[in-house]
């Protein structure tokens, strides 16, 4: 077979794709069933699964809640120091989680807004809710990003269109430019979601990976392999690939024929 | 007591400036504003609707000053080449939109809708998705829905550019009417002349964020202001120097050749000479004719575009073929007159 720039390309591609898909496999190869079963069934499992769903489902509202203006903003609008703005709400894509958390710890635990807050009776380190907010934090840039990408692709003639037959400018992205845009923001939902779920260094440093209290599945990987209780770890990692196997699969079905810029 | 009118309006965005706009345009009145890319036309046009803020000036509607209200409150519709139809919507309801801000009545609105929709002639389209319609059905869909709020002006920015030759004759035909049904004011950005002699009765030439020339098409395109307008409008330009007045035209004398003018220049001023092409006639007889010989053709339609140069001077003539085209053929040698009242001074600025 003639070796073409093409078949290269679809060489690599398959190769790497079996590579990825014999990693996943073998999380569901090594342990038995049986273990996998026991697991599942493990009270710290249950706890873990259900508080990763309902901070990541919190996350997720709140991601959205910011990131559509946010999106918004940064598609349509010219105003002083947008670009730097942009680089800033970027920066979390960069950083390594664990530094986001540090951020995050020393901000709400050191700083004066921090104090403010533990005054006023609002505890974010070390608690659940340091969990939204680490979660927040790590989903945030991208979900900006795609809304951003979003937006842009909408013509803007078509909000200028609906201002002129009386509609304000509120009105016009409410009628208009949402229920346009609503694919991508599904999209951003997935996505989102699925970085809440996964979301580790930060909600480690931040909320603490206590068991029983702010373990979500990340953390009870973390805290299973160290105690070394490899079916548990194993399981936590099964629940995760499932789930992010059906948001990557879900935001591929939404992303069909569209372009987002990362 | 003028309908619109602009009062030394200045926009700054930037990278590109309007300055000082003045402008009357009267009830009724169908403006085309016409210019090189750049120039400013649809800037002007979206700071009319109120999607730029001017820097200074003001924007009067009925000598109601607007220049500061949102869009939303100004009762200007806008057409745009895109359509800029709303896609989540079907073909009734990017009609209505408008309508529902003002009328809560269900079935006022779709009497409404389905009355412009038979003036257009969309009827069998409103159940439709914008992406299903060809674009002459789309800008009919878009003219609709800009209509239907019978807004105080329709602002429509270069409406036929994204559409056929057959399709863009059809639309013509159809704005024509409606605006006249409609007793819409009418300001539109072109770049194609024939929309400016099919449909308007003004129009404005612009040129860097200015307006160099407006007035009633007729006068802006035989009496252009400077270069700039005539050589835009498609003019004969010549240089020349007045020797003279006889018989109560002006003679003026472009190289060896002398041509007549009814307009007045002081004798002894260079001067620059302004004929449009379509006004320059082909002669028979020899007699105060001007030997050209033929350099390039072009045919649209029924008409011949022809480039025409000798010793002095380069033109270009606009003829009908049918009693021509015999004599007319690239190196042929052809006689051609001016008549004096098409002939245009413009003093002062000759070679």
């Amino acid at each position: 077979m003639q070796i073409t720039f093409r078949n290269f390309c679809i060489f690599i591609t398959l190769l790497f794709a079996t590579i990825f898909f014999g990693l996943i496999i073998s999380l569901f190869i090594i342990p038995s069933f049986t273990a996998i079963l026991n697991s599942l069934q493990a009270k710290e499992m249950m706890y873990s699964l259900e508080l990763s769903l309902i901070t990541s489902a919190v996350s997720t509202i709140a991601v959205l809640t910011l990131a559509i203006p946010i999106g918004y903003a940064l598609s349509r609008f010219s105003f002083f120091g947008k670009n730097f703005l942009k680089s800033i709400l970027d920066l979390p894509i960069a950083f390594p989680e664990l530094v986001l958390g540090l951020c995050l710890l020393v901000f709400f635990g050191q700083t004066f807004v921090g104090k403010v807050l533990n005054v006023l009776g609002i505890k974010i380190v070390f608690t659940k809710l340091g969990i939204i907010v680490a979660q927040v934090f790590t989903a945030l840039p991208y979900s900006t990003r795609i809304l951003c990408s979003t937006f842009e692709s909408i013509n803007p003639r078509i909000e200028l269109v609906s201002r002129s037959l009386g509609y304000t400018e509120f009105e016009t992205f409410r009628n208009i430019t949402l229920p346009i845009a609503k694919e991508g923001i599904l999209a951003t939902t997935i996505i989102s979601f699925a970085r809440c779920m996964g979301a580790f260094g930060a909600v480690l440093v931040l909320a603490g990976g206590s068991y029983m209290y702010t373990e979500t599945l990340p953390i009870t990987i973390y805290l299973s392999l160290s105690y070394g209780n490899m079916d548990m770890a194993i399981t936590s990692g099964i629940v995760l690939v499932i789930i992010s196997f059906a948001a990557i699969y879900m935001f591929e079905k939404v992303d069909r024929g569209r372009t987002w810029h990362f | 007591m003028a309908f619109l009118e602009i009062k030394n309006l200045f926009v700054d965005l930037k990278n590109f400036k309007l300055k000082n706009i003045n402008l009357k345009i009267d009830k009724k009145d169908y403006v085309t504003i016409i210019g090189p890319t750049g120039s400013g036309k649809s800037i002007l046009l979206e700071t009319i609707a109120g999607f730029y803020k001017p820097t200074k000036g003001k924007i009067l509607i009925e000598q109601l000053d607007i220049s500061n209200l949102p869009p939303e409150k100004r009762c200007i519709s806008i057409v745009y080449q895109d359509f800029a139809l709303f896609p989540n919507m079907n073909v009734y309801e990017n009609i209505a939109y408008g309508l529902k801000k003002k009328e809560k009545n269900s079935r006022i609105i779709k009497e409404e809708v389905e009355k412009i929709a038979e003036d257009v002639g969309i009827t069998n389209l409103l159940n439709r998705i914008p992406n299903t319609l060809s674009g002459g059905e789309k800008q009919r869909v878009a003219i609709a829905r800009a209509l239907v709020t019978k807004p105080k002006i329709l602002l429509m920015d270069e409406p036929f550019s994204a559409l056929d030759v057959r399709t863009k004759d059809s639309l013509r035909d159809l704005i024509e009417n409606i605006v006249k049904k409609y007793e819409t004011t009418v300001i539109h950005v072109t770049h194609d002349l024939d929309d400016v002699f099919r449909l308007a009765n003004k129009t404005i030439i612009m040129k860097d964020g200015e307006i160099v020339q407006n007035g009633y098409v007729n006068e802006v395109f035989s009496k252009p202001l400077n270069d700039f307008v005539a050589n835009f409008v498609g003019a004969n330009v010549l240089k020349g120097e007045i020797i003279g007045k006889k018989d109560g035209y002006t003679l003026i004398k472009i190289g060896r050749f002398v041509i007549r003018s009814i307009d007045n220049a002081n004798v002894g001023s260079k001067v620059k000479v302004y004929i449009r092409p379509e006004e320059i006639i082909l002669s028979n007889d020899l007699e105060d004719s001007i030997v050209c010989s033929v350099e390039k053709i072009k045919r649209f339609n029924n008409i011949l575009w022809i480039k025409l140069s000798n010793d002095c001077f380069t033109l270009n003539a606009i003829v009908t073929p049918n009693i021509t085209e015999k004599r007319i053929s690239i190196g042929n040698k052809i006689f051609i007159k001016f008549d004096p009242s098409k002939v245009r001074i413009l003093e002062g600025n000759g070679c």
